[in-house]
């Protein structure tokens, strides 16, 4: 069974935030919320890294372990799911997740959370697939489509990956193996010499 | 004044009176409750269904060209 994974190139993100645009224009995200995000180190530093992040479909979920209405569920191919309609917005999976994927929207003046919101995969939600419920929710369903997430497929410098874990895997080895990785990648010493190393 | 109280007293239950009996008995029905066994349930995770659970990832022809277009040769023969 297929396991859905990202994977962030880092040698090859040029922080565009394509994929953050990408992302709220297709599934509609309200103001203040991104599902994804991108995280940039060093930045304005010879040698910086930018990353794109967002919920990363842990295996075993910290956000699922702390949720005390139990709304989150793992699909048959490993994408964490939540359900709205349980989720109470108490923000316990903010502080569990180590990669800050859990967002709330702002719904009055006196700092009340909306339901969470977070990456689907562009997997929707526990709605039927592709209904007009499922769309208000969660975003649009492109898995059950024959899609992957919209971010990969729009990434202009093929940084961001998503699919079959193995198969990333194995498209990321061999970038790898064709042109090193990080100070010792190709073009590297023609852009920072041997000033700086990683 | 201190009469009227007095007769209040006499009548029937107190304003103390009555407090110390609510408090009484709020006591003893924590009591009761603390002496009853702790019976341990185990979480239940949501589950929306096996078919909201199914796979729906497909290696279609769409997902075989994002794989192509990424991938060094190896990928693209």
């Amino acid at each position: 069974m297929a396991r859905m994974k990202f994977l962030c190139d880092a040698d090859r993100c040029i922080e565009c935030n394509a994929c953050v645009t990408a992302c709220k224009n297709e599934h509609e995200v309200p103001w203040g919320i991104n599902r994804r995000r991108v995280v940039t180190l060093n930045d304005g530093k010879p040698g910086e890294r930018s990353v794109s992040m967002a919920c990363m479909h842990c295996t075993d979920a910290p956000c699922a372990a702390v949720c005390p209405v139990n709304c989150f569920y793992t699909t048959a191919d490993a994408v964490v799911l939540h359900s709205k309609d349980i989720c109470i917005g108490c923000g316990y999976c903010f502080y569990a997740c180590p990669f800050g994927a859990p967002q709330y929207p702002k719904v009055g003046n006196f700092g009340s959370r909306g339901k969470m919101d977070k990456c689907t995969y562009c997997a929707g939600g526990p709605e039927a697939d592709l209904s007009t419920v499922e769309y208000e929710k969660y975003g649009s369903n492109r898995l059950a489509e024959g899609k992957l997430p919209l971010c990969a497929e729009m990434c202009s410098t093929k940084a961001l990956l998503a699919g079959d874990g193995e198969m990333i895997a194995q498209i990321y080895k061999e970038r790898v193996v064709k042109r090193g990785y990080g100070s010792g990648a190709w073009g590297w010493k023609t852009a920072y010499r041997e000033t700086v190393a990683i | 004044m201190s009469e009227d109280r007095q007769g209040d007293r006499k009548d029937g239950l107190g304003r103390r009176q009555f407090f110390r009996a609510l408090g009484g008995g709020s006591v003893a029905a924590a009591a009761a409750i603390a002496t009853q066994p702790m019976t341990a349930t185990s979480a239940q995770a949501y589950d929306p269904g096996a078919d909201e659970t199914k796979a729906r990832y497909r290696e279609t022809d769409h997902v075989k060209a994002f794989y192509r277009s990424n991938g060094y040769e190896t990928l693209k023969k």
